[in-house]
């Protein structure tokens, strides 16, 4: 049985080190034409290479489907542009949809001079994505455009890797170099959900544009400057992650090391690196959370070994007192192309705890105490409210192109037992109270001796006579 | 000679504007002016393209500013395909941007009146960067640079509706319970005062009782007369207030009552008797 054991467990260590995203390696490629293949031959090896199994298929192939028995089919799909408006019965967009809500994550590349699916139009309009309604529509650029492939148009956006959205969340697409963006579909993100995020945004010069009806001037641009974007991302509250990329002419060979002129700088672009970074984040090798050990405790004054073996499960008390100092510490892991390291979040961020009944009652920053091999283990240290009830630890987790953490452990919080309060005579109030009580007692005790020991005195004869 | 060298000085004058010409993108003629509603075109001021306007322009509630001028490339008048007024925020870097009409003979024009505007510049505190972007398709190299400072100018009595921040996954504010703040004693020394006036009481009771003439000394009667009863009913009083001081400190309930049962029976007992025996005395007159 213990053979047994150890082979299973030995196998599933395999299973993890072969697979490098960290949920899955089956790559969909849907393209249409096999002849394009070519062109993204070395994006699709460099998949690859990092442990994809990729499997190029036809939007119009017959046994094509994401999902069979109601599970995923695949655990990635990358969705190139194709010649045809429609994607087939396959990839409807309740179909992609579905494959999302199943975890599967979606890598869509637009291309203006191809009209965009139907399917994926539905499909960012379901994620409050908007992309311009007119085929042909392109971003240009008097700025920052290459001017040896696009002298005249202007068309080729020549973009630094892009820095962080905010000051607290992290860069996974930093890099060294210039991107080259040709003939982009720009994207403008709706304001209202948190789940979308920037990934590569537009000079604030850019502007989008259609050819045909705008050759003169541009009077109505679809959005201009850094509202618009190139790259965009979001990320399900499944964690199911979606990325699209305005110009699939990025991805292509002829772009990922290609010699450009920036003003009159000669660069070579490093789409390859970008493309990396940004399929790497799509399919779950980079930015995935993992929540280890658990705990909390009572501070009972003696120092505390911290228990991070795997092999001894969580213990945790399950009754605290209200006015408890209690102590709480979590492991974070932070999936990084093939494994698991300590997760360190942006200078800025911070990680907190709430310990709340319907609301928090107590929200703290953690910090981090200690590092293991492949964890950070982050803690902190309070005393628990003067409330007594149901209460939670909980961790909520929630940042952009981070996957989402979201931990509870239920506590009850109670009132002091009747033993547990200072005594009378610890409280000075209580004094004179407690003086009371003594002359009470010592009076009846005299009382009761007189009342039964008293002999008459004179006075008292003298009265009765 | 010098008219050669005037000549060829012209020349090279000449061949810088056509280089020029071929080169950029810029603009001339170009006024800003607010005008107030009803009222005719109040202040206007020409801006050129290479200098930042000395003073900011501000732009009431009720007032549209216009914006004109002519798109150059080079010396000639020429639309470009891309003529926008852009405001910046300077604080929070927000942009944006509103496209002036250009006519084919390059004439541009833009008005701006506050319900243009985006409510973070309404709400702004600092004075709104204000840049013209000119740039179009060729070998022409483009234009963009500040022109002027614009404050906005809010009736502060007019509220204004600030749609809900949205939600953006972040750090929020700490939260720290406030405990209730632990019961108080009064100071000490009024306590004590007062434990003190108690405490006197007790000898105070002793000494009344003493002049009114209480006193024990038929203790040995009635010790004489019934020695048992009497040792043992006392002796239960006492012993039920020992009771009640070991249950105060230490005991709990179930070790106190039947402690107390059997203290209780002995009273009752002994009590009956030593009772009779101190009845015996009064009947005896000696009570």
């Amino acid at each position: 049985m213990r053979w047994l054991l150890s082979f299973t467990v030995a196998f599933v260590c395999t299973v993890v080190v072969q697979a490098k995203s960290f949920t899955g390696n089956r790559l969909l490629v849907v393209l249409e034409e096999q002849a394009e293949r070519e062109k993204y031959s070395v994006f699709l090896e460099d998949l690859t290479s990092r442990g994809f199994t990729t499997n190029v298929e036809s939007p119009k192939a017959d046994k094509l489907s994401l999902l069979r028995h109601g599970e995923r089919a695949y655990d990635h799909v990358l969705l190139l542009p194709a010649k045809s408006k429609g994607l087939g019965p396959a990839l409807t967009a309740n179909n992609l949809l579905e494959f999302m809500k199943k975890e599967g994550n979606i890598l869509v590349a637009l291309s203006s001079e191809q009209a965009t699916p139907t399917a994926v139009q539905a499909l960012l309009l379901e994620l409050d994505i908007n992309i311009p309604s007119d085929k042909g529509a392109l971003v240009v650029d008097h700025f920052n455009y290459d001017s040896s492939s696009a002298s005249e148009q202007h068309d080729v956006l020549l973009l630094p890797f892009p820095a962080a959205v905010r000051p607290d969340v992290k860069n996974y697409f930093a890099g060294e170099g210039y991107i080259a963006v040709p003939r982009a579909v720009g994207q403008s993100l709706g304001n209202e959900s948190p789940l979308i995020s920037p990934v590569l945004r537009a000079p604030s010069t850019a502007y989008s544009y259609n050819p045909k009806d705008e050759a003169e001037g541009v009077e109505d641009p679809f959005a201009v400057g850094e509202q618009l974007n190139l790259v965009s991302a979001m990320q399900a509250n499944n964690a199911a992650r979606f990325a699209i990329v305005g110009s699939a002419e990025m991805l292509q060979n002829k772009w990922f090391a290609e010699k450009a002129t920036l003003g009159e700088k000669v660069i070579t672009t490093a789409n390859r690196e970008f493309a990396q970074k940004l399929s790497e984040w799509t399919f779950k090798e980079t930015g995935v959370l993992k929540v280890g050990k658990f705990l909390h405790y009572q501070d009972e004054g003696a120092s505390k070994k911290l228990n991070t073996s795997l092999a001894i499960p969580e213990n945790n008390p399950t009754i605290y007192r209200i006015k408890t100092d209690v102590h709480f510490q979590v492991e974070i892991s932070e999936y990084t192309n093939d494994h698991l390291a300590p997760f360190v979040p942006s200078p800025s961020d911070n990680i907190q705890l709430e310990f709340s009944m319907l609301s928090p009652f107590q929200r703290l920053n953690l910090s981090p105490i200690a590092q293991t091999a492949n964890a950070t283990i982050f803690g902190v240290a309070f005393k628990t409210p003067d409330q007594h009830g149901i209460f939670n630890f909980r961790l909520n987790y929630r940042r952009p192109f981070l996957t989402n953490v979201d931990e509870k452990r239920q506590v009850t919080v109670r009132h002091f037992a009747h033993d547990e309060w200072p005594r009378s005579w610890q409280i000075s109030g209580a004094w004179v109270w407690i003086g009371g009580i003594w002359v009470t007692v010592l009076g009846w005790v005299a009382f009761v001796a007189v009342w039964l020991y008293s002999a008459p005195s004179e006075r008292s004869v003298k009265k009765t006579q | 000679m010098r008219l050669l060298s005037g000549f060829v000085s012209s020349l090279l004058l000449s061949g810088a504007a056509i280089v020029s010409a071929a080169s950029s993108w810029s603009f001339e003629d170009a006024t800003v002016s607010v005008s107030s509603k009803g009222a005719e075109a109040g202040l206007k001021d020409k801006l050129s393209p290479s200098t930042v306007l000395g003073k900011s322009v501000s732009l009431g509630a009720t007032d549209t500013l216009k914006l004109l001028l002519t798109t150059t490339d080079g010396s000639t008048a020429k639309r470009p395909h891309q003529a926008f007024l852009t405001l910046t925020d300077p604080t929070t870097g927000l942009e944006e941007s509103f496209v002036l009409s250009v006519k084919d003979s390059g004439k541009a024009k833009v008005n701006l009146s506050h319900k243009d505007l985006p409510h973070q510049f309404l709400t702004s505190s600092k004075p709104i960067t204000a840049s013209i972007v000119i740039g179009s398709f060729g070998s022409s190299s483009p234009y963009k640079s500040k022109l002027f400072d614009l404050a906005v100018n809010r009736d502060a009595n007019v509220p204004l509706t600030i749609p809900e921040a949205p939600v953006r996954y972040a750090a929020e504010a700490e939260i720290h319970h406030i405990f209730r703040g632990d019961p108080e004693s009064p100071p000490k020394i009024i306590t004590i005062v007062f434990a003190a006036a108690v405490a006197g009481a007790l000898p105070i009771l002793l000494g009344v009782w003493a002049t009114l003439g209480a006193n024990t000394s038929h203790l040995t009667k009635a010790l004489g007369n019934a020695p048992v009863s009497h040792a043992l009913f006392f002796g239960s009083i006492l012993a039920m207030e020992g009771i009640f001081f070991l249950y105060y400190t230490s005991w709990n309930l179930f070790q106190m009552l039947p402690a107390a049962a059997v203290v209780g029976a002995v009273a009752f007992l002994s009590g009956s008797r030593a009772l009779s025996e101190v009845q015996e005395r009064r009947l005896a007159g000696l009570r």
